[in-house]
């Protein structure tokens, strides 16, 4: 089961119609390298570069029609911004303070969010960084050396193996190795099966159980896919609700609410309170955030 | 430990004093940890602040580490916005692109090489007195920040 009509018959089963979207591309300003916000804007704009602020984030901004790469300037060469697609930027900034914390970015090449998260806390307290492919470590390493990040320790470490490390995490982020979507892979429909999004989902379950057993009481985690398909994203979310010491909490952000029916299954109604982005002004997204309910 | 860190800066004109008891060295790549880094017995490949890394005797800095060296009164260049970009590109610095001299101006000595911004592009060896007039290369590339984009092509 596969191809263009079998998964756009399921979106318009679970609500959207198919539009063809390309995202726009965006930056985001990395706020403890660029100083004035204001100055680094009136900067990029001296060089060429056309910003428009994006609505629903603090510090990113949509890059118009770009006549250069704007991962070759010195300001990005320098870590003033990173090139970080919209919906991307959200799932970091949904946790509950991140100062101080110590923070487990589970799934972190190539290191764009390890980025923001240390943005965010302002090189306060640590944030251990894991991924299980060597080679896209090392564009995680190359990161963390370009924006002057200095909280990260990274390891070469499938996430479902976080007991190794016998310490509890008090923000665990888990951006999840998902199917994708075809908003960003122009192939999509070609590449992908229905079979490798149950592959997809039974890992990320793995990982989900794995980390979930390494957080602190009242901790959070936010958990977040690229992908559309409702294995990887709801049905998770429910399977979790229903089998860890976890609940859903609200968040505010960009997106509608999660589906609380899914092909006829009906999922807990707590599940409405994550974001599914269907693909239109940014690419296609679903962010969740889980806290462990304290041990009373 | 620290003896290829303190040998490196002294070629800027400049002593740093980092805690050792902080660095440590992971197969040649130094790393400055901070008193909030509790490691894992688990080996780790990147932590804290890189510092750069030993290879065949010499000494390969990190930007970080150009940061830490540019915040002393070490030999520095500014350059100008051309000059910039051709030494982001991995050019060597012509006198005629460099607005401000801070410290050596002597053959062979280090100097950061900075933008109108004061931020740090990398830094380079003086080849030819930069007293002197000349129309030739004054300062050789040794390390500029397009070194990230290189890297990421050979990933």
């Amino acid at each position: 089961m596969s191809g263009r009509r079998f998964f756009t018959n399921r979106y318009q089963e679970l609500g959207w119609e198919y539009e063809d979207v390309k995202p726009r591309q965006a930056i985001r300003v990395n706020t403890m390298n660029a100083g004035k916000m204001a100055t680094l804007l009136d900067r990029l704009s001296s060089i060429g570069m056309r910003l428009k602020r994006i609505p629903f984030l603090e510090n990113g901004f949509w890059v118009d029609r770009p006549k250069f790469s704007v991962g070759a300037t010195p300001e990005y060469l320098l870590g003033l911004y990173s090139i970080q697609e919209a919906a991307a930027q959200i799932p970091v900034t949904l946790f509950t303070q991140l100062e101080g914390k110590k923070v487990l970015d589970a799934c972190a090449a190539p290191g764009g969010k390890t980025v923001q998260l240390a943005d965010i806390m302002r090189g306060s307290g640590l944030i251990v960084a894991l991924d299980v492919k060597k080679r896209r470590l090392m564009a995680l390493s190359n990161q963390l050396e370009r924006c002057r990040v200095k909280n990260a320790v990274v390891y070469h470490l499938d996430a479902r193996k976080i007991s190794q490390f016998q310490t509890n995490f008090d923000r665990i982020l888990l951006d999840m190795p998902c199917s994708g979507n075809f908003s960003v892979d122009r192939n999509w429909f070609a590449r992908r099966t229905i079979e490798d999004v149950k592959r997809n989902a039974a890992r990320q379950r793995e990982i989900l159980s794995a980390t979930i057993r390494a957080l602190e009481s009242d901790g959070e985690i936010i958990y977040a896919t690229c992908s559309l398909e409702p294995e990887e994203n709801e049905l998770n979310i429910h399977w979790a609700i229903q089998n860890f010491p976890v609940q859903v909490e609200s968040i505010n952000c960009h997106g509608q609410e999660g589906l609380t029916k899914v092909f006829g299954k009906h999922l807990d109604s707590s599940v409405s309170k994550c974001r599914r982005i269907w693909p239109g002004l940014t690419q296609g997204f679903f962010a969740c955030k889980l806290k462990r309910r304290s041990a009373s | 430990m620290i003896r290829p860190i303190n040998n490196f800066a002294a070629r800027f004109g400049i002593t740093i004093s980092l805690n050792e008891n902080l660095i440590v060295n992971k197969r040649g790549q130094y790393f400055l940890l901070s008193e909030s880094i509790k490691l894992p017995s688990i080996d780790f490949l990147y932590a804290g602040i890189y510092l750069g890394r030993s290879k065949e005797g010499d000494f390969l800095p990190s930007f970080s580490l150009l940061d830490i060296i540019a915040k002393k009164e070490a030999n520095r260049i500014i350059v100008d916005r051309k000059t910039e970009w051709l030494f982001i590109c991995g050019r060597d610095v012509f006198k005629r692109g460099i607005r401000r001299i801070f410290g050596s101006k002597e053959e062979d000595a280090y100097v950061l090489v900075l933008n109108s911004h004061g931020e740090c592009l990398g830094f380079g060896r003086i080849i030819e007195d930069l007293n002197k007039r000349t129309e030739d290369p004054a300062v050789e590339n040794m390390l500029d920040i397009g070194d990230f984009l290189r890297r990421e092509r050979a990933l």
